[in-house]
């Protein structure tokens, strides 16, 4: 019955959403990223960007919160992500096996863990020790 | 050993993205998930002169351009599923890891539209970065 009630709710209908165009977001990186190199895949990706951004604009009538700080983190993750989306197209485009690229890319999480300790001073969980151990364990698998 | 060439690129990946991780906490302690999504896309903006192709633009397949557009919607309408997953009462410790699961879908959809198949120690790896990925996202 709680099951039923989970399956029912608002959040997890999103959350299936997100993972159901993230999982086609990499495979359509990898089929442009073959032909084309990575900056112009960013260029292209950004292009594809917009018309969300403005979906979102709109949706919120052009009004946003003018908290400078948070604008400028928000804008400075941008430049960051799109860094890294090169990366990530590059690494498509090297020629390597897709799962495995998308699954060592992934693990992003554990950089974002690392830095929360050293910079915001946060501490870890027995948890995300274990996931630590894993991630590690995925790279040496990959590696070899 | 011989590092394959594509794990110095995922490298950059796992740097910047995980940095993001940070940025992106620090921007939501002061405006909403939405708002910074917006902001996160002009940062996208601001990236493009830099990577501008020019005419060598029209030497690509259209398919392969189309992949590329594709790729920026798929990519942001997620990212705006899963703020709506946590602004509908989601936990963000449970949200955050199922959409963590995007690999496996990749893993699921790869041989048939790829036509790619992974080795079982590549498969191992796969289940150790999977298990990896949603710990770290709890």
């Amino acid at each position: 019955m709680a099951i039923k009630k989970v399956l029912k709710t608002r959040w997890l209908r999103y959350s299936l959403f997100c993972v159901l165009l993230w999982g086609p977001y990499m495979i359509v990186s990898k089929l442009g990223a073959r032909e084309i190199p990575a900056p112009t895949m960013q260029f292209l990706f950004t292009l594809g960007s917009l018309p969300v951004g403005l979906a979102l604009l709109a949706g919120r009538r052009f009004k946003l919160e003018k908290e400078r700080k948070g604008i400028s983190y928000a804008i400075l993750t941008g430049i960051l992500s799109g860094i890294g989306g090169m990366g990530l197209f590059a690494a498509y485009g090297s020629g390597g096996n897709t799962a495995v690229i998308t699954t060592a890319t992934s693990l992003y999480p554990m950089v974002t863990v690392v830095l929360a300790v050293l910079f915001l001073r946060e501490r870890l969980n027995w948890i995300q020790v274990i996931g630590l151990g894993f991630a590690a364990a995925a790279f040496v698998l990959f590696a070899y | 050993m011989q590092i394959p060439h594509w794990f110095w690129f995922a490298a950059v990946v796992l740097l910047f993205w995980g940095a993001c991780g940070i940025f992106q906490k620090l921007a939501t302690n002061y405006i909403s998930a939405e708002s910074s999504l917006v902001w996160l896309i002009l940062g996208f903006i601001l990236i493009e002169p830099f990577v501008y192709p020019g005419k060598s633009l029209l030497h690509y397949s259209k398919e392969n351009i189309l992949w590329g557009l594709l790729s920026g919607v798929l990519s942001n309408l997620g990212a705006w599923g899963l703020y709506v997953a946590m602004k509908s009462g989601g936990k963000a410790s449970i949200v955050a890891p199922i959409c963590a699961l995007y690999p496996a879908i990749v893993v699921i959809l790869a041989p048939f539209l790829l036509h790619e198949s992974i080795t079982l120690r590549q498969g191992l790896g796969v289940l150790c970065g999977l298990i990896a990925v949603v710990l770290l996202s709890v």
